[in-house]
């Protein structure tokens, strides 16, 4: 089995796992960090794009607000090409008691949000589409974040001090021994092939799976409860400040203008595997009502997809600062050490979070597991931007469109709804080498419009089967795998355009290719048949 | 108020058909039209049946069974006699057609096997002649040629497939032939400049060599537009062989020549199509249809008509639509929608080539094409539906879609011809009498 030695063993390559990454290698650690599929494939890649200014826990949960309030402006300096600096309101609507409101402004006083309330006239000039019938109205500092950007270039970054990023590889087991972990063993889940890793020090950033992880060092006690909730994109950008209910949180009251589209969020759903949560229609119309309640005549509007993400919501029998089991507890985080909690060394947990504050989870991960090592060096994220910011610029919604018009003459368009031409497509499919379609779309939004993917998947499975130099069979593989993937995510919501899209894409794909009536793959012949013969 | 014996709304295959019967039968026909219909998606093949679910290798004698299995499937409303009819007819159509002697071949009674753009060998029963060239189902060696400024086809993704099927030997060559300099050319763009001679003296220049003894050559279906006929011709003297084309992605060029010969042939016949009208409703009494209102920019005009042929398509198309919670509409004329499940039932299934419980919705129709409630009573006496309407088909996945757009167009100009007739008879012999 071939083998492989760090200081770190990250385990998880989601927006903590990645951040964990970015700051053990600034540190000088030797890293590795492992995720059984892609980056940003979990929780982090479905959510609704908020980077929280806190507005939304200054009431029940102080803490959390005030970490949002750091991170925030944190955030916006060091991934700023990730970031749409978009404002966000707090609108009481017809249904919310307008006494909230002055809840709301004490507690933003109380965190240091800078927020303020604005007359209603003035919040529907800024947003017209918003409910005329809102009865106040605060600004806050809320923004839009493309978490796939984030994420890469984090583990970019980390990747240039050093890491090894190694996506598709799962966690078998947990090597224990010597009163610790020692590190592990995985497969990768590609070629099948497995390999041992020894760390000195292993950190659990698998979020809602931390509990089967922990479970391999023989640690009982702790749970995960993934909490499903639910998004959907709609067509358009019906704002482009980030709309928030100003009430207790409750379902479908966060309206999220991210790039071309906006995301009404979200659900918290008890699931109980967090790879099994399905959506159900019933939960797509409490989207919807949600919705409505904001801007009014959204269930009008185009729903593009719906996804759902699962929330790690940890229980620990031991109830100690990182149990939590339903929305009323804190979005905190927390680092859960197993020296102290069971006895079993070089190991720590990241329990609790969000995305807003994955620097700060990374820290506090990175400081922890420093002191249990006696070697302490200071982090050095707070200032420092991993690459593909270094202009400090945020992100425009015209960026792509200015990018792409520079060279409508000289490339061809695959991807007419996302802009991705034909270059950007090859280079990417070469240095990812995958031949996974769906990975290509998380990197570079592929079939994420609003065609869904009608036009451009035959174009990008041609492109890929040259550019990988694939046969007819693993080229075919990738193309009906690609449209399940997407229909996974247009099914429960197909009514109004979209379902017109949809027939649009069945006639493209059932009807002008046939892609149901692709050869079988080739049925492995047994020997005794061959020799038979 | 204008006034025609029939407005037709839908300017499709069906729509196309029941117009052009009905004009060259002696009726004044008008058609409304959003815009231009499916025929500029539409690979442009007649696909009579191709699965039941099973693949079907002779159509017309498989008819009748399917429409036993599926009730109110639009196949068994007009029958096989019914589809036996509207083929040649329609074939016919282009014997003198603008674009002669650019010709339509095949009959209802067997499938051909013709290759699509990503290798798969599908059943088409009528087919433009340029296509006929790729029947497969003998197998055979296959030369794919694409280009690389079209990025709606890929020979080489297709050609590895196609030899994934027994009996075939498959391989794609890319060109870098270039119209007018461009990167980035679509399918409309090639056929232009496959109607000229130069360009497709370039071609054939960088082709000829290339190829195997017995080698038939493939190109994506955009061999001109101006006069397939002789680009097709061409290429199959100069490379003194069988040369074929694959439909491609939309814009489609075989179905723009569809188009162009049925609009022609209505021309023809005295009638039109009138493209941006939008139909928002009918003017009633009763049962009876006296008029279609038609928003044309700002304004709503109305037709006056004794009769109206509803060929507005289904989903795709945008005649039936369905809002978020789910209630079913039809968008012209507000017929009522059969085939929608209740709310609290699963309208779609979690997996993309598996059963889907709304996939055959549309309008429900008697056995005179006369659209229906859920009682089964008509809603209007003298309104015939016809196409990708109508209720109780899966044509994506049948491979029925022509078949039944031109059977259905094709009998609903029979029935009123027929109807039209009698009462002209009657009239007659009232006043003889």
């Amino acid at each position: 089995m071939a083998r492989l030695q760090a200081d770190v063993l990250i385990i998880g390559g989601g927006a903590t796992g990645a951040a964990t990454a970015w700051d053990a290698a600034l540190r000088g650690f030797d890293v590795v960090l492992v995720d059984r599929a892609d980056l940003a494939e979990g929780t982090s890649g479905r959510f609704h794009g908020l980077l929280h200014s806190g507005g939304r826990y200054v009431v029940k949960d102080r803490v959390a607000a005030e970490e949002c309030v750091a991170e925030n402006a944190i955030v916006r300096r060091i991934l700023p090409d990730a970031v749409e600096d978009t404002g966000g309101l707090f609108v009481t609507t017809p249904d919310d008691d307008p006494a909230y409101g002055d809840r709301f402004m004490e507690g933003c006083r109380a965190a240091g949000l800078p927020a303020e309330e604005i007359p209603v006239a003035e919040a529907l000039r800024m947003e017209p589409r918003l409910n005329p019938g809102i009865q106040r109205a605060f600004t806050v500092p809320d923004g839009a974040i493309d978490v796939w950007k984030s994420v890469w270039s984090l583990a970019a970054g980390a990747a240039a001090h050093g890491a090894r990023i190694l996506t598709y590889h799962k966690v078998l087991d947990l090597h224990v021994g010597d009163g610790g972990v020692t590190g592990a063993r995985v497969r990768n889940e590609l070629t099948g092939e497995e390999l041992d890793i020894e760390a000195g020090f292993t950190l659990n950033a698998s979020g809602a799976w931390a509990a089967q992880i922990v479970h391999m060092a023989g640690i009982e006690g702790i749970g995960v409860i993934p909490g499903k909730g639910i998004m959907i994109a709609m067509n358009h950008r019906l704002v482009n400040t980030v709309v928030n209910r100003c009430t207790m949180p409750a379902d479908g009251d966060i309206l999220v203008p991210i790039r071309t589209v906006s995301a009404i969020g979200t659900t918290d759903i008890r699931a109980a595997d967090p790879d099994e949560i399905p959506v159900t229609q019933q939960e797509v119309d409490q989207m919807l009502d949600g919705g409505e309640r904001l801007v009014p005549g959204l269930r009008q509007a185009r729903a593009l997809r719906v996804w759902a993400g699962v929330r790690p919501l940890f229980q620990d029998d031991r109830s100690g600062p990182a149990a939590a089991d339903t929305r009323d507890v804190s979005r905190g985080h927390a680092v859960v050490d197993h020296a102290e909690r069971d006895g079993v060394r070089r190991l720590l947990t990241m329990s609790g979070g969000k995305l807003t504050t994955m620097r700060l989870m990374a820290q506090d991960l990175v400081d922890a597991m420093c002191r249990q090592l006696g070697d302490e060096r200071p982090c050095r994220t707070e200032h420092e931007r991993p690459p593909g910011h270094e202009d400090g610029r945020h992100m425009q919604i015209g960026d792509r469109l200015r990018r792409r018009e520079a060279t409508l003459r000289d490339e061809q368009l695959i991807c007419e709804c996302e802009l991705i031409g034909r270059s950007r497509l090859e280079q990417t499919m070469q240095t990812r080498g995958t031949l996974n379609l769906d990975d290509v779309r998380r990197q570079l939004r592929l079939g994420m419009g609003p065609c869904q993917g009608g036009f451009c998947i035959y174009r990008a499975t041609g492109i890929l089967h040259g550019v990988e130099r694939l046969d007819g069979e693993e080229a075919s593989a990738s193309l009906t795998s690609f449209l399940q993937e997407r229909w996974k995510g247009v099914w429960p919501i197909l009514y109004g355009d979209q379902l017109r899209q949809a027939r649009l894409d069945d006639w493209i794909f059932q009807g002008l290719l046939d892609v149901e009536h692709l050869p079988e793959a080739a049925a492995v012949v047994p020997d005794e048949e061959l020799s038979a013969s | 108020m204008s006034r025609h014996d029939v407005v037709v709304v839908g300017a499709g295959m069906a729509g196309l058909t029941a117009a052009v019967r009905l004009a060259e039968g002696g009726a004044t026909v008008l058609v409304l039209a959003k815009g231009v219909g499916a025929t500029h998606l539409s690979p442009a093949t007649i696909d009579v049946l191709g699965y039941a679910p099973d693949r079907v290798d002779r159509p017309l004698e498989a008819l009748a069974a399917f429409a036993e299995r599926h009730p109110g499937h639009p196949y068994g409303v007009v029958g096989a006699a019914g589809v036996a009819a509207a083929v040649p007819w329609f074939a016919e159509r282009f014997a003198d057609g603008p674009l002669a002697p650019y010709a339509y071949t095949g009959t209802a009674d067997e499938n051909l096997l013709l290759p699509t753009a990503v290798g798969v060998l599908r059943p088409s029963a009528v087919v433009p002649e340029t296509m006929a060239g790729g029947d497969l189902r003998d197998g055979g060696e296959v030369c794919v040629v694409g280009f690389r400024a079209l990025k709606d086809f890929h020979p080489r993704l297709a050609a590895d497939n196609l030899s994934r099927h027994p009996g075939v030997t498959a391989r794609g060559i890319e060109l870098d032939c270039v119209p007018e300099g461009r990167v980035d050319v679509n399918a409309l763009g090639f056929a232009r400049a496959f109607d000229d001679a130069a360009f497709r003296k370039d071609v054939v220049a960088r082709v000829a060599g290339r190829l195997h003894a017995e080698e038939r050559v493939a190109f994506p279906a955009v061999l001109g537009i101006a006069d397939p006929h002789a680009v097709w011709s061409e290429l199959q003297d100069r490379l003194g062989r069988p040369v074929f084309e694959i439909p491609t992605l939309p814009p489609s060029v075989p179905g723009m020549r569809v188009f162009a010969t049925l609009r022609e042939r209505l021309r023809r016949a005295g009638s039109r199509v009138v493209l941006n009208n939008v139909v928002t409703g009918a003017e009633h009494r009763g049962g009876t249809v006296t008029g279609v209102r038609a928003r044309v920019g700002l304004r709503d005009v109305v037709h006056g008509a004794d009769w109206v042929v509803l060929a507005t398509g289904g989903f795709a198309s945008g005649g039936v639509e369905l809002d978020s919670r789910w209630a079913g509409r039809e968008v012209a004329l507000g017929l009522p929608v059969a085939g929608i499940p209740a709310p609290g039932e699963e309208r779609f299934g979690p997996a993309y080539f598996g059963e889907h419980p709304m996939a055959r919705a549309g309008v429900a129709v008697d056995a005179d094409q006369r659209p229906v409630g859920a009682d089964g009573a008509r809603v209007f006496d003298n309104v015939l539906v016809a196409g990708a309407t109508l209720a109780g088909a899966e044509p994506w996945r049948e491979k029925s879609g022509e078949g039944i757009s031109l059977a259905t167009g094709h009998r609903a100009a029979g029935l009123i011809l027929d109807a039209a007739g009698s009462a002209q008879r009657s009239a007659v012999a009232a006043t003889e009498g």
